[in-house]
């Protein structure tokens, strides 16, 4: 299969179509930048945590084979853990280890054709000191990085991760339009998980292809929630302890809601 | 070639391996000689320069220590910090080494958050407790060669199963005790011990019983005192304006004393 290029490729494009059937369902994870921090929130099984604390500025949300993302998130902890360690917490950067760790790994997973590849999409986000600094990485399973960083033109400071890509693209327009970065966080979970509504319609068969009015938005979320989990956690920008991740817990977050 | 920045092992369970066995395992953890008693033919001095207390009062524990490093009869630094935070609601207070000390902080901090991340769980206190104690039977092989004996006092708040203050002191070889009332460890503990006895015992309340302001008042005269005899322990500098470090913990985390609040019972309640 080596010596003929035609076949590896086709290789790949199999391989790409079977990952991206594994990931179809993921339900979707919002990050949005609020005043005081960053919010994750997705709405699902209760039985499964999909968002996570990496490091002291750093979480991540997940989608995938739970396995493949226990793997994953296992070494990003490390990777900062012993950076951290060994030199100090502000030495530890998202950026360095999603370009330089975890992109090569999974792209060359991917591209072995003999070997596994992760069945994972993974959403990180790192918060700075100044909104400006935020990071927002979203990584596939081929390795491939979107970011919404320091250098991106424009800002949003919002990304997602969904199952399909027309789910991910309906959900951010829906949040281009309907999140403000400097509102507060009762607002900003509104919109998250009203934008979590929108990409979890934008899936499976009866997929939307339009947003659809703000009423059936809501309708649609309220359903979800009774009989679904809700997840969440933020970066808060200004704490005293140097972690910055806290875990919203399922009241408080219902509670937003159902205001 | 060098390994790939990160290299996964197919046979991965993240369920198992604790912090230090990551840092033995990428060579950052200096691994000690194994402990034999004629390695170097030092004399093992069990206690170090410095004074530590702790006990439980109406508020919580209350850790102090003084702030004089030395090596040997020099001074070497007088702004020492002993008392140090290792997480929320933990803290490690140092005699002995400082290289070996602090490093030991730093790993036993690492190690808290690198199982919460790790596991999605707080580790409890019975694992903390027994983490420290791992880390000193570790350093024992340092220790019989004379070059990295660490005494620590260990306070916490344990938030689950019956919300109360634990206090604990170790040996060098990494042996844990609990105390109910007071712990002190250095070579100012002798005298530390005596007065917290017996203020315990016949003074006119209990240690257990004090408020804030008492119980930073006997840990600065207690300290005061150790510093009397003692020339590796600082006590508080009248002069320089030094005050010892002092700490609380309490349900709500820790809070350190502010350098004026300590200069202000000082003058009350000491000088």
């Amino acid at each position: 299969m080596i010596e003929e290029p035609y076949r590896w490729v086709e290789a790949i494009a199999n391989r790409r179509e079977y990952v991206e059937t594994q990931l179809a369902q993921g339900s979707p994870i919002a990050a949005v930048g609020f005043r005081d921090g960053i919010l994750f929130l997705t709405i699902g099984r209760r039985s499964r945590q999909k968002i996570f604390e990496i490091y002291d500025r750093i979480a991540m949300g997940a989608i995938g084979h739970p396995g493949d993302i226990e793997r994953l998130r296992m070494a990003a902890i490390e990777l900062a853990s012993t950076e951290g360690f060994t030199r100090s917490a502000a030495d530890v950067s998202l950026r360095r280890l999603v370009h330089y760790s975890l992109s090569p790994v999974m792209k060359s997973a991917f591209e072995q054709v003999y070997g596994p590849p992760y069945l994972a999409r993974l959403l990180f986000a790192e918060i700075g000191s100044s909104p400006k600094e935020d990071l927002f990485l979203r990584i596939d399973y081929d390795g491939s990085i979107a970011a919404d960083g320091p250098t991106a033109q424009p800002r949003q400071r919002l990304a997602i991760l969904s199952g399909t890509n027309p789910s991910a693209e309906l959900m951010e327009k829906f949040l281009q339009q309907n999140h403000v970065t400097d509102a507060e966080l009762p607002d900003a979970i509104t919109a998250a998980a009203d934008g979590w509504s929108v990409g979890r319609m934008a899936m499976g068969e009866s997929a939307i292809k339009e947003l659809p009015d703000r009423a059936t938005i809501r309708k649609y979320r309220d359903e979800q929630l009774t009989n679904s989990g809700i997840e969440g956690a933020v970066l808060e920008r200004d704490c005293k302890s140097a972690i910055r991740y806290r875990t919203l817990s399922d009241e408080e977050l219902r509670s937003v809601l159902r205001k | 070639m060098d390994k790939p920045p990160l290299a996964l092992d197919p046979n991965f369970s993240g369920a198992s391996e604790d912090f230090p066995a990551v840092l033995r395992r990428k060579g950052l953890l200096q691994v000690a000689p194994e402990p034999t008693a004629a390695a170097g033919g030092h004399l093992f001095l069990p206690t170090e320069s410095t004074t530590i207390l702790a006990f439980k009062f109406s508020g919580g524990v209350l850790v102090a220590g003084d702030r004089r490093a030395t090596a040997g009869n020099t001074v070497v630094y007088d702004r020492a910090d002993k008392v140090l935070e290792i997480d929320r609601h933990s803290i490690m207070a140092i005699a002995g080494v400082p290289a070996t000390a602090w490093e030991m902080a730093r790993v036993l901090e690492h190690s808290f958050q690198y199982f919460r991340r790790t596991q999605l769980q707080e580790m409890s206190v019975d694992g903390k407790v027994r983490a420290l104690s791992k880390l000193l039977r570790d350093n024992f092989g340092f220790v019989m060669q004379g070059v990295g004996v660490v005494v620590p006092i260990f306070a916490t708040y344990d938030g689950n199963s019956k919300p109360e203050a634990r206090l604990y002191f170790y040996d060098a070889m990494g042996a844990q005790f609990e105390v109910t009332d007071y712990a002190a460890t250095g070579s100012g503990s002798p005298a530390v011990r005596g007065i917290l006895y017996y203020e315990n015992n016949w003074g006119s309340k209990k240690l257990q019983e004090l408020n804030e302001e008492e119980a930073v008042a006997i840990a600065l005269r207690a300290l005061d005192t150790a510093a009397e005899a003692d020339t590796s322990t600082g006590g508080v500098d009248r002069s320089g304006k030094i005050f010892p470090l002092i700490k609380i913990v309490s349900c709500d985390g820790i809070t350190t004393l502010p350098e004026g609040r300590v200069a202000e019972i000082f003058k009350q309640r000491v000088a």
